[in-house]
């Protein structure tokens, strides 16, 4: 018996357009790198509670400017001088307003005759100015420092590293050249020289931070794009016709975003520990304003006597610290092309 | 003279001092220690030992302890004897003859002799020398013509006659001449070891003679610690108790006051939070110093030529608060430009005397009420302008505490602060680039014409340029037709303080003092408030 | 290889001239004086210093002075320790300071590269993070604090270390713990992040395979690797130690040339900052050059001669 099968005539007419496609439909939604790169990040819980640390920070910090401006910062109250933490209600030596002196606790608010209604929850510093107020002051002026260094890295720095790494040859070694001189000049000779132009306080600092910081990741740049340069998917592309412009932002970039993360999570700390150290030679933030580094080294100074006056300020730079670095891991994790598996 | 914790400059005056306990010479050597080895803390370097060229405090400490002059100022900078036995003044009391002892010697076996002044004295107002305290010899004969290269060196009014016999004549007579010969400069200098060590002489403790109680060592010209040792060819050995004294340079407080607590050192300087903290302390030591820190405005701005604006800005600081609560290291609140114990007439002090209430006392409202007249009269509304100060921690307290004290009494007050490093902020002062400043003046000498010199119209260090013809003539007066009359005088300058207060020309703030501590075994250490502080010829260590 | 190091150290000469000339000028703005008195002193006197200065000439003229003088190896005179040459002062002190550069140097960077690699090795177990959060800790905390700390608490209280001072080795361990936990901290954030991506590539796998150990993978493959960028990080680190030196030579009472440069700044003494400061850049172009010679041997891939075709 032969089996026939009818095949119909519609068997062979050729399939919609759509159908055909509909073969190969993935059945995950489609997602863009951004949101890829999202979901990656949400999954890392340290990055995540980093995150909000940070972004609570910040709103703290600049969600004060109407509260803490100018004229709160300059009222001094001088028999106020010096007062620890006191939180109503908390009887924990240190909470308490009690302070330990030559090895006991005493109370320094009834020692100055400080009213009862009155109380500083992370108490004052030597001109009887509260610290908590002048912490998140300082924690913003260490931000701006920080988003301007950034801002710094991811513009100059980068552009710069990439066009040198790609360009090579003499565009490349004057461009070194370049670096190496504002690299060869200490930082600290370029911020004294920036006060005899501009007043010492925010500008100079920001001045000298735009002339130096960005050396390190322009050169970390150049190096990764020198390497990146001489692979093949970038070779493919170039000879294909890819203008530079477009090599460099759809190839390099993406490539480099784990160097460009990272370098940018160090150049942070560097830029608030830079704008510390001037604080700690003298020559940093003027007052009435004032930045963690600045609250950092008057408390350093008096840290035998008055241990919170420094280690306040100092848990915040930390705490800020260790979110950054978190966040900086979680997203150059969830960013970085080659770790995606 | 500017004062700066880097170089506080010369002086030569005498008063109040703060002795430990008894005087030396008169222990016996029962109470004392075996092992008389002092640590001592310093802040800064020894820049020099070369005493021509020597401007700061630590060189010239260094050189009253291993060097020895004419006299020796003992507790509250008394005369003490040094190379002299014998001091003949004439009447007139413009020739000086000292003969000198013969068993003193210098380090590298010569006689220490009457030349040696000679040619020290020489060296240092010659201009080539560019010696910073040649100023000093101003009024011995032809110091001046000399300086200005209008004389040669020889013309000096200094002869030596013989080995141990030495002429000094002056141009006119100087009160304060003995005390000057206990200042470093007017010290002997060997002429062999001067041409021997060339352009090394005073850069390291081995190009250097000595003829004083101690010796230096280990200093290698850069580094962070030396030691004096004891001068065994010093002519009154006997009386040096100490056989070491070991300088250690920490300039962090906090370092200092750990090395302090651990024993390593036996004095350290007290940073202003340490001083507040420690004062209930027994080994906690105040050193009074004879400077006056205030406001100079530049009165060559319209803002600050307004009486009134520079009243309300004197009249709203609060000094008590400011020396209790903000510095808090001893200093006091000034009472006047001159410092407080400077000089006396007929049992008053010269503060006393001038003292003007207004021109240094708090009082929030009347300064609020002239501010608000002051800015009517220039026709502003608001007026903003700068405070500039030393970067030192006091200099910041200060501007600090200013400025909010001005901003948060006075309406439309706008202030910023600047904290430059000393020198710049004194050649700014100089240049007259700045609205107010917050400057220091310490007395050359005991007589309050060393304050008060510097506010007449043709003096150049007048930097506020603040004018007064009836000051100008007073103290013009006090020097000329009222020179020998010692109860006109006084009252020409306690006149012109008086005026100057009143204008409010510069606004008191603070009479400076340093707060130390000192292990309470080390006795007889003799600190003098103005001229060279530290004179441990008779110190040691009790048990 | 020679005519490209010629060419480098040619660049190097060129960028240290620069350097030189930029900080000539830009000192020459400066305010202040070397004199501390000098309104008290007379006209004839400021000149006759003026002249020993060399500054009483026209600024070209000083500026020629001061670049033969530097071939010499004659930096000047230092304006605030009378008739002492800069180069003596820097001379007797650099010891201390390339003495404790060195260690804190050596420190971080052995120690983090153990740190970075035992994280990579046992990725996201317990050990990962509590080095991860030791890293950051060490990252997060300013050197003056930490110093600050480890005096009061390792020094006095525990009475382990001096307190200050320098002399023999117990003195630099403070100091050099101090300065050293940055680039510690630094190392092995790089090294483990660097490992954790070399681990995860082909030729590891193919090495796994072919049956190699666990340590000889790591020592091998993964560390030469992961050491490349951190190559880059020892210009900057360089730059970090000479500024925290500064700081941390002033707590400790080190001789040090950074405490000597803050001093020379605070002092206007410009000889010694115009000294100092070439002697840092050269240290930096010179660290820069062997930075970039060591980047070509370990990763064969980059040209030496960094040009294209």
């Amino acid at each position: 018996m032969e089996e026939k099968i009818k095949l119909n005539s519609d068997s062979f007419q050729p399939l919609a357009k759509s159908e055909s496609l509909d073969n190969e439909k993935i059945a995950a939604p489609s997602l863009t790198f951004l949101q890829d790169a999202w979901m990656r990040l949400k999954k890392n819980k340290g990055a995540v509670v980093s995150l909000f640390i940070v972004l609570i920070m910040v709103v703290v910090a600049f969600g004060s400017t109407p509260f803490i401006d100018h004229n709160s910062l300059v009222k001094s109250a001088p028999k106020y001088a010096n007062l620890p933490a006191k939180i109503p209600g908390v009887s924990i030596n240190g909470f308490n307003g009690k302070l330990k002196v030559a090895g006991k606790w005493v109370d320094e608010y009834r020692q100055n005759n400080v009213p009862k209604d009155k109380y500083f929850v992370l108490g004052t510093d030597y001109l009887g100015r509260s610290l908590a107020e002048r912490i998140i002051y300082g924690t913003k002026i260490s931000l701006i420092v920080a988003l301007v260094a950034t801002f710094f890295d991811l513009t100059i720095g980068v552009a710069y590293g990439i066009i040198s790494g790609w360009k090579g040859g003499r565009v490349d070694t004057i461009m070194q050249r370049i670096i190496e001189i504002i690299s060869s000049v200490p930082n600290l000779v370029i911020v004294v020289l920036m006060l005899l132009v501009l007043k010492p306080g925010m500008t100079s600092i920001i001045c000298a931070i735009a002339i130096s910081s960005w050396t390190t990741m322009a050169r970390m740049i150049r190096a990764e794009t020198l390497s990146l340069k001489s692979q093949e998917y970038v070779l493919a592309a170039r000879t294909l016709g890819e203008s530079p412009l477009k090599i460099s932002l759809k190839h390099l970039v993406p490539n480099l975003s784990s160097i460009i993360i990272i370098q940018t999570m160090y150049t942070i700390p560097t830029a608030i520990f830079f704008e510390a150290f001037l604080s700690f030679i003298g020559i940093g933030i003027s007052s009435p304003q004032t930045s963690l580094g600045v609250l950092l080294n008057d408390g350093q100074k008096n840290f035998q006597f008055l241990p919170y006056q420094m280690w306040y300020p100092a848990i915040v730079l930390c705490v800020l610290m260790i979110a950054f670095n978190l966040l900086g891991d979680g997203l150059r994790d969830a960013f970085d092309p080659k770790t995606r598996r | 003279m500017k004062f700066n914790r880097l170089a506080k400059l010369g002086l030569v005056a005498a008063f109040s001092a703060i002795a430990l306990a008894a005087c030396g010479s008169k222990s016996t050597n029962s109470s004392m220690a075996s092992k008389q080895v002092l640590n001592w803390n310093e802040t800064a370097e020894l820049p020099t030992m070369d005493l021509s060229t020597a401007t700061d405090t630590v060189s010239f400490d260094m050189l009253n302890n291993s060097m020895e002059g004419i006299y020796r100022l003992g507790k509250d900078s008394k005369i003490e004897p040094g190379l002299a036995t014998k001091t003949q003044v004439s009447n007139n009391g413009e020739k000086y003859v000292f003969t000198l002892r013969k068993n003193d010697k210098w380090s590298n076996g010569d006689k220490v002799t009457a030349k040696d002044f000679v040619y020290s004295w020489r060296r240092t107002v010659d201009p080539k020398t560019a010696s910073q305290y040649a100023y000093l010899f101003s009024g011995i004969k032809n110091a001046d013509a000399i300086m200005n290269g209008k004389k040669g060196v020889s013309t000096l009014g200094i002869k030596a006659d013989g080995n141990y016999k030495l002429t000094v004549t002056l141009e006119k007579k100087i009160p304060y001449f003995k005390l000057l010969m206990g200042f470093p400069v007017f010290f002997p200098q060997n002429q062999s070891a001067v041409e021997k060590y060339g352009s090394k002489y005073g850069t390291a403790s081995k190009y250097m003679v000595y003829n004083g109680p101690f010796t230096l060592t280990k200093w290698t010209g850069s580094n962070l610690s030396w030691t004096l040792k004891k001068n065994n060819n010093y002519w009154d050995k006997k009386d040096v108790k100490l056989s070491a004294i070991n300088y250690k340079v920490n300039k962090s407080n906090t370092t200092a006051y750990n090395l302090y607590q651990s024993g390593k050192l036996d004095e350290t300087n007290l940073g202003a939070e340490q001083a507040k903290q420690l004062s209930n302390s027994k080994d906690y030591v105040v050193r009074k110093n004879a400077s006056t820190f205030y406001l100079q405005y530049n009165q060559t701005k319209k803002e600050f030529q307004n009486k009134k604006i520079r009243q309300a800005l004197s009249m709203v600081i609060n000094r008590k608060q400011f020396v209790n609560k903000v510095l808090g290291n001893g200093s006091t609140a000034a009472k006047g430009y001159v410092s407080d114990g400077l000089a006396k007439h007929n049992g008053k002090d010269f503060t006393d005397s001038a003292y003007v209430k207004s021109a240094v006392t708090y009082n929030a409202s009347e300064a609020k009420k002239l501010w608000a007249e002051g800015l009517k009269e220039l026709g502003v509304k608001d007026l903003s302008f700068t405070i500039l100060s030393d970067d030192t921690d006091a200099g910041n307290n200060t501007t600090q505490f200013l400025q909010s004290q001005i901003e948060e009494n006075l309406k439309g007050a706008k202030v910023s602060v600047e904290n430059v490093p000393f020198k710049t902020r004194l050649s700014r002062s100089t240049n007259g680039n700045f609205d107010v400043v917050v400057t220091g003046w310490g007395a050359d000498f005991a007589d309050p014409i060393s304050f008060l010199d510097l506010f007449t119209s043709s003096n150049p260090e007048n930097n506020g340029k603040w004018k007064n013809t009836q000051y100008d003539k007073l103290i013009e007066a006090s020097k000329t037709t009222d020179a020998s009359n010692t109860t006109k005088r006084w009252n020409d300058m306690v006149q012109a303080e008086k005026i100057l207060m009143k204008d409010q020309g510069i606004a008191p703030i603070y009479q400076q003092s340093l707060a130390t501590l000192v292990k309470p075994k080390v006795k007889g250490v003799i600190y003098n408030s103005a001229g060279v502080n530290y004179n441990f010829k008779n110190a040691y260590i009790s048990k | 290889m020679r005519k490209y190091l010629l060419k480098r150290v040619f660049y190097m000469v060129l960028t240290l001239f620069l350097v030189a000339t930029i900080t000539f000028f830009l000192m020459k703005l400066m305010p202040g004086t070397p004199y501390s008195n000098q309104q008290k002193m007379t006209q004839q006197q400021i000149q006759i210093m003026n002249q020993q200065y060399g500054l009483n000439k026209p600024i070209w003229q000083q500026y020629v002075i001061y670049i033969f003088g530097m071939l010499h190896g004659d930096l000047g005179t230092s304006f605030q320790f009378s008739n002492q040459p800069v180069s003596y002062l820097i001379s007797s002190r650099i010891g201390a300071s390339a003495q404790l550069g060195a260690q804190a140097m050596i420190f971080g960077v052995f120690f983090g590269i153990i740190i970075g690699s035992i994280a990579a090795i046992n990725r996201n177990t317990w050990i990962d993070t509590t080095s991860t959060v030791v890293s950051i800790i060490g990252k997060s905390v300013p050197n003056f604090v930490l110093a600050v700390l480890l005096q009061y608490y390792i020094a006095l209280k525990l009475g382990w270390f001096p307190i200050a001072d320098w002399g023999g080795f117990s003195y630099t361990v403070l100091p050099t713990i101090a300065l050293g936990v940055g680039p510690l901290a630094e190392t092995a954030r790089f090294v483990r992040t660097g490992m954790v991506d070399v681990l995860n590539s082909d030729y590891i796998e193919l090495a796994r395979a072919k049956g190699l150990s666990k340590f000889g993978i790591v020592y091998h493959h993964a560390l030469r690797n992961s050491l490349i960028p951190l190559v880059t990080l020892i210009g900057p680190y360089t730059v970090a130690l000479m500024t925290g030196s500064m700081v941390i030579e002033n707590i400790f009472s080190i001789p040090g040339i950074g405490e000597q440069f803050v001093k020379s700044i605070l002092v206007n003494d410009y000889p010694t900052i115009m000294g100092v400061t070439m002697l840092f850049s050269a240290g930096l172009v010179a660290i820069i050059l062997l930075t970039d010679i060591v980047y070509g041997i370990i990763d064969p891939r980059i040209r030496l001669s960094g040009s294209e075709g």
